[in-house]
């Protein structure tokens, strides 16, 4: 199950859509994210669907394999049709059972919530599976350099973002250890009341928060020895190398978007 | 040359020592092995020459010059240390990130870092790993990389704190030997630190630690024969110092007899 769940996660590959600039691919997402309220008519949102669609296609993922990774999000999408359908009132009422109705204004507007909803979602959805969670970090604090103006630390959470990831394995391992040993034990958070099993994870947490204060510890020596001392005067070893693909990337999405409110009604 | 003359440095909230009284001299080009039982103040040690522990009495002297706020980030670009827990050094996402750690620290341009990454991946054979993330590295191999981050640094002297500890015997021979030969190819001072007897083979000198003190001091032959110093030191010995120590005590004895003293 969690295995299968693609949220939040990457799948290596050598497409165009990964070799895009991270950069560029985060930006062109956020233009979508506008682009995706221009259209108020049927051809707009099949222009969305089929640029997604496309999208998909080109980064080289299959629609049954994010269909499968997205079925936990498919309730939420769901969920926001029904809501629709039960309170949006206008048009023709084709259900009447007294207490509730259905009107075509429910169903038309449920429609393109959807459509919308999980275009968003698939957008997003292709930025992460395309990017390193890495040139994602990376990207995110070339975009927000500028907010340093205001004294955010920008390198500083970046770098806490990166470290938090390289971490997220060896305290998955953790957990699973601790978790192994304690059931040695006889620890029984698998069955039981949800009061008892609740207990019973008390003596996993305890000390895997244990261990992560003293890795995090022992790593802030690490990093103090080997001559970290903030950004100053430091140098990149990783760089981002931005082509001209990139800006047609993002003069594709303006486009895109130019075309979309044209043909607004 | 480094030298430590009557350091003494207690942890805030104990109330012993970890360092007591602490004279110590590391010579250039050698490899010093520290040994001593778990608790005994190894890394107490290397944290003061580090500068990660303030509030030490004595003074802690590097080619005669003492150890001050001032001097201690170029120190600090000229001493490495790798620790003993490799998950927990391991800064990068991947493997060439994690080298260049130290480099990008130190303002170091890109075209050299490049070079310099690449070099020291080859000195330790993980050059083919370059773009791995840690999670897919053994321990052996994130002590490898960890020493080439060290070694990209191109530093004076090289620490290891029970940097093998953690290791399976494989890993532990294939860190040795590539220490052996940095120490061998470019002279690098080394001073390793480990509470394994049968680790000091190697080096050229070697100290004794106990309870925060020095016991014994001397060549890896005077530290073997020393049977008295190790026992009281709480090591666990190797079993052929054990047995020679054994079979001292009486010139000879019956085979009955040395089955019960075993
Ligand atoms: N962070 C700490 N806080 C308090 N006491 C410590 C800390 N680290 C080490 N000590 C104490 O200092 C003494 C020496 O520890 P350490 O230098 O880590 O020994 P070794 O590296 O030889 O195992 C021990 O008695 C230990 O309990
Ligand atoms: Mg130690």
């Amino acid at each position: 199950m969690l295995s299968k769940m693609l949220l939040g996660r990457y799948i290596p590959g050598t497409s165009l859509v990964h070799r895009i600039d991270p950069r560029a691919k985060i930006i062109a997402v956020l233009l979508f994210m506008i682009i995706v309220f221009f259209a108020n008519h049927w051809t707009g949102y099949l222009l969305l669907i089929l640029f997604v669609l496309s999208l998909t296609k080109l980064a080289g993922l299959s629609l049954i394999f994010l269909f499968n990774g997205l079925k936990l999000i498919l309730l939420l999408i769901i969920f926001t049709f029904m809501m629709h359908l039960f309170f949006t009132k206008g048009g023709t009422v084709l259900v009447d059972a007294g207490w509730f109705t259905i009107e075509t204004e429910g169903i038309i507007r449920g429609v393109y919530i959807t459509i919308r909803l999980a275009m968003l979602i698939l957008i997003t959805t292709l930025l992460t599976l395309t990017t390193s969670p890495l040139s994602l970090t990376d990207a995110i604090e070339r975009i927000c350099r500028p907010l340093k103006a205001l004294r955010v630390p920008v390198h500083e959470i970046a770098m806490m973002m990166s470290i938090s990831l390289r971490f997220i394995p060896t305290l998955m391992d953790e957990t699973e250890k601790i978790i192994k040993a304690q059931s040695a034990r006889g620890s029984t958070f698998m069955t039981g009341s949800l009061r008892a099993r609740l207990n019973a994870l008390t003596p996993i947490f305890i000390p895997l928060f244990i261990s992560a204060f003293k890795r995090a510890e022992e790593m802030a020596v690490a990093m103090e020895v080997r001559g970290y001392h903030g950004e100053k005067g430091r140098t990149s070893y990783r760089v981002l190398d931005w082509q001209f693909k990139d800006t047609a990337v993002i003069i594709m999405m303006v486009l895109f978007g130019i075309v979309l409110f044209m043909i607004r009604q | 040359m480094i030298e430590f003359n009557d350091v003494t440095y207690s942890y805030r909230e104990e109330d012993h020592n970890a360092l007591d009284h602490i004279s110590l001299k590391f010579r250039r080009g050698e490899w010093t092995s520290v040994i001593g039982h778990n608790g005994s103040g190894k890394s107490t040690l290397v944290k003061l020459l580090m500068g990660v522990l303030e509030g030490y009495t004595g003074e802690i002297r590097i080619d005669g010059e003492v150890l001050t706020e001032e001097n201690l980030q170029d120190i600090r670009r000229r001493f490495a240390i790798v620790f003993q827990n490799p998950d927990n050094q391991f800064v990068g996402a991947t493997v060439e990130d994690d080298v260049a750690f130290g480099l990008e620290n130190n303002g170091v341009e890109r075209d050299e870092m490049v070079r310099k990454v690449e070099e020291a991946l080859r000195a330790v054979n993980m050059l083919e790993f370059r773009t791995h993330e840690p999670s897919r590295l053994s321990g052996g191999q994130k002590q490898r990389v960890a020493i080439a981050g060290a070694l990209a640094m191109e530093p004076d002297l090289l620490i290891l704190d029970e940097a093998t500890s953690m290791l399976d015997p494989q890993g532990r021979r294939d860190v040795l030997e590539i220490l052996g030969q940095i120490h061998k190819d470019k002279m690098t001072t080394i001073i390793y630190i480990t509470h394994d007897l049968a680790e000091i083979g190697v080096s050229d000198h070697a100290v004794v630690m106990k309870d925060g003190s020095v016991i014994n001091e001397g060549t890896v032959d005077e530290i073997y024969h020393d049977t008295e110093a190790l026992i009281s030191s709480r090591l666990v010995l190797p079993f052929t110092i054990w047995m020679a120590d054994r079979l001292l005590e009486g010139c000879y004895m019956l085979y009955d007899e040395l089955v019960e003293r075993l």
